[in-house]
C-alpha cells in the first residue's frame, strides 16, 4: 500500500467505483444488448489477450514485488515453487490441485530448510 | 437461442427451488472457491487494504481476477482512472459468459430487474455450473435456483476472504508465506491450464516479463504496459504465427 492505510470508506467507493460498475456493466450489457456481439470477433480476441497479460501481470506483481511475509522469501525460492507447481501440473494428469500441492510444499519446505 | 423448456414433474414452489440452489452450491467447486478467496483474503490483509471493502469487492465485484486487478492496482498506486480500466477490461469476458447462460436462467417469464440480478451472480464457477444443471430443470426453477446457488457461493466466498484476512497476520511465517504464495500460485497454473493458442502463451509470457521490468516506473503504469501492451503484442503476433502456420 501507498503511504497510510486506506480508511474503510474511500475504500468502499473505491470498490463501488472502480471495481463494481466497470465489472458489473458487462454482465448488465449482456442482458440489455449482448446478443448483438460475437464471441469469435477480432475484438473479442484482443480482449481475451489483454485479460490474460493483465491478470499474468498481476500475478508476476505478487511473486516479484510481494507484501507480508511472501517478501521475506527469496525471490528465487517464490519463482522456483510456482515453477514446481506448473511441473507438478504438468507432470500429474494436469491436475490443478497437485499443482498448487506441488508449489506450497516446495515453498514451506525451501523456508524451512533455510532457517 | 433459447432453451427448450424441460417438463419436469417435481413442481415446487419458488422458495424451494431457491433452497435447492442453496444446497447445490455445497459441492466441489465452492471448496475451490473458499481456497481461491482464503488467498485474496491474505493479500488484502498483506496490502493493507480494509477488510470490509475487501468483503463488499466479493460480493458485488464478485469475479476474482478483477478483485485482485483492483486491489493491486491500488497498492502499486496506479491512477484510479487506469485501474477502473483494468478491471473493465478484465471483465470483457464475464459478457460471454451472461450471453451463453441467461437463456438457461430466464425461464418462460421474461422480467428484465430479475435477468440483471441474476446476472450479477455469473462468473466463471455459476456459470459452468449453470450450463451444467439448469437445462435439467423446469423452466419456472431457474431463476430461483441460480438465485440460490449464488447466493451460496458468493457467502462461501465472503467466508473465505474474511478467514485469509484474519489468519494471514497470525500464521507462522512459512504458513503465511503459503497462504500468499496460492493467488499466484493457483492462478498460473490455471493460465496454464486454460492456455490453448500461441496468443494465449504469448499474452501470458508478455504479461509476466513486462511486469518485472516495468516494476521502478513511476505513477503505476507498469499494469498499462504489462497488460495492454503485452495484450496488444500478444494478439498481433499470435495472429502472424497462425497466419504462416496455416497457409491459405
Amino acid at each position: 500500500m501507498t503511504g497510510a492505510a486506506m480508511s474503510e470508506g474511500a475504500a468502499l467507493l473505491i470498490v463501488v467505483l472502480v471495481g463494481f460498475l466497470p465489472t458489473e456493466i458487462w454482465r448488465s450489457l449482456a442482458v440489455l444488448a449482448g446478443r448483438r456481439l460475437e464471441e469469435g470477433s477480432p475484438v473479442f480476441h484482443w480482449v481475451k489477450a489483454v485479460a490474460t497479460a493483465l491478470l499474468a501481470a498481476v500475478v508476476a506483481r505478487l511473486l516479484f514485488a510481494p507484501a507480508g511475509a511472501l517478501a521475506a522469501v527469496p525471490l528465487m525460492l517464490r519463482l522456483g515453487a510456482v515453477a514446481g507447481g506448473v511441473a507438478g501440473f504438468l507432470a500429474f494428469r494436469r491436475s490443478v490441485f497437485v499443482g498448487v500441492l506441488v508449489g506450497e510444499i516446495l515453498l514451506i519446505a525451501g523456508i524451512m530448510l533455510s532457517h | 437461442m433459447s432453451a427448450p423448456p424441460d417438463f419436469h414433474p417435481a413442481h415446487h414452489a419458488p422458495a424451494v427451488w431457491f433452497l435447492k440452489g442453496l444446497k447445490a452450491g455445497l459441492s466441489v467447486p465452492a471448496i475451490v472457491l473458499f481456497a481461491s478467496y482464503l488467498g485474496f483474503g491474505a493479500v488484502l490483509q498483506s496490502v493493507g487494504f480494509p477488510i470490509g471493502a475487501g468483503l463488499v469487492s466479493t460480493l458485488l465485484v464478485w469475479a476474482l481476477p478483477a478483485q485482485l486487478i483492483l486491489i493491486g492496482g491500488i497498492a502499486a498506486g496506479t491512477a484510479l482512472p487506469a485501474v477502473a480500466l483494468a478491471v473493465a477490461i478484465s471483465s470483457i469476458r464475464l459478457l460471454p459468459m451472461v450471453v451463453s447462460v441467461a437463456p438457461y436462467i430466464r425461464g418462460p417469464r421474461r422480467s428484465l430487474f430479475w435477468e440483471l440480478v441474476s446476472a450479477h451472480y455469473v462468473a466463471m464457477t455459476v456459470w459452468l455450473e449453470g450450463l451444467r444443471m439448469l437445462p435439467h430443470l423446469p423452466g419456472e426453477a431457474r431463476l430461483p435456483f441460480t438465485l440460490g446457488l449464488g447466493n451460496m457461493l458468493v457467502s462461501i466466498s465472503m467466508m473465505g476472504t474474511l478467514a485469509g484476512f484474519l489468519v494471514a497476520g497470525e500464521l507462522p511465517t512459512p504458513l503465511a508465506a503459503g497462504l500468499l504464495l496460492l493467488t499466484p500460485l493457483s492462478f498460473t497454473v490455471l493460465m496454464v491450464r486454460n492456455a490453448t493458442g500461441p496468443t494465449d502463451w504469448l499474452a501470458l509470457a508478455a504479461g509476466f516479463l513486462l511486469m518485472p521490468a516495468t516494476l521502478r516506473l513511476e505513477g503505476g503504469l507498469d499494469l498499462m504496459i504489462a497488460g495492454i501492451g503485452g495484450g496488444t503484442f500478444a494478439y498481433v503476433a499470435g495472429r502472424l504465427l497462425e497466419r504462416r502456420r496455416r497457409p491459405s
